[in-house]
């Protein structure tokens, strides 16, 4: 999404010290990022310190955007990466077991065996903690994989292009994610 | 996706997807006083890569007029004593008239 503003021209004007230039780029870029940290991190995350510290790397490293992709397409790579980067900081979980959910959670879980009606935004924020909690106990990679085929939709093609991954070894990981969550859900419905 | 055969549990996992969905979607907006931090912090970065440049070149011009320095010094004394020849040497010179080139 490369339309609303001319990035080639924010570009050359950044480059001779123009900060409004700087400023367009960071109003076009930042839904971008936003979405990307919002999806690869848990939400209690800092994560207007990791937008800003994306943005700060692109900016530092614009001399390496070459222009024949679009700009959002070369920041969402390096923003995937940075969230990755912060993942492998963070511990994984060994498992979730029920006495680990908030009393909210524990009815989201439940809600959502019922496959119950549209959650207001509360329950939407309770639903997302339990997401991360059973995301956590996945590899950085395992839980931006299954995020993207699961939440984005994305094609296994975009996520090899993304990644750089073959298609067979993400079909192999999806595959084991796919078991470890299963095994997780169903650990957490027996010790109910 | 398709869960029409997945396990109960892919049904769950997908329901609690899409239960937490508007979480995970992006600001359209800048957060209040996003632009004007961010845009503080990349000035400040951007003074300082352009101090450390200056620095780094104002240095390597500095290694730079040493070496020279150093180097027409050292030339200077070896051309100085070029014809320093010990006294004994210097009389033998003078007395076979012996031409130095």
């Amino acid at each position: 999404m490369d339309s609303p503003i001319d990035v080639a021209d924010c570009l050359q004007r950044w480059k001779q010290g123009d900060e409004s230039a700087a400023e367009e780029l960071i109003r076009h870029l930042h839904p971008v990022i936003s979405r990307i940290v919002r999806t690869h991190l848990p939400r209690r995350d800092h994560e207007d310190d990791v937008i800003q510290e994306i943005l700060m790397k692109t900016f530092s490293r614009l001399h390496q955007y070459k222009g024949d992709a679009p700009m959002s397409h070369w920041v969402s790579r390096l923003a995937l990466t940075t969230c990755l980067d912060r993942l492998r900081a963070q511990k994984i979980r060994p498992e979730v077991r029920w006495t680990d959910l908030t009393p909210e959670e524990s009815t989201e879980f439940d809600a959502a065996w019922l496959g119950s009606t549209t959650p207001d935004a509360t329950e939407a924020i309770h639903a997302r903690d339990l997401v991360d909690k059973l995301l956590s106990t996945l590899s950085p990679s395992d839980r931006s994989l299954i995020l993207l085929v699961d939440l984005e939709g994305r094609s296994l093609e975009e996520i090899s292009q993304s990644t750089g991954w073959g298609i067979s070894k993400i079909k192999m990981r999806l595959f084991r994610v796919r078991a470890q969550l299963r095994k997780m859900i169903q650990n957490l419905e027996q010790r109910k | 996706m398709n869960m029409e055969n997945s396990p109960q549990e892919d049904q769950k996992w997908q329901s609690l997807l899409e239960r937490s969905k508007p979480t995970f979607a992006g600001d359209a907006e800048l957060p209040f006083g996003f632009l004007t931090s961010t845009l503080a912090r990349l000035k400040a970065e951007k003074r300082d890569r352009d101090l450390l440049e200056r620095i780094g070149l104002r240095a390597l011009f500095a290694s730079i007029a040493i070496l020279i320095t150093v180097g027409g010094v050292s030339v200077g004394v070896q051309l100085q004593n070029r014809f320093d020849f010990d006294p004994a040497v210097q009389s033998l010179i003078q007395a076979d008239d012996v031409p130095i080139s």
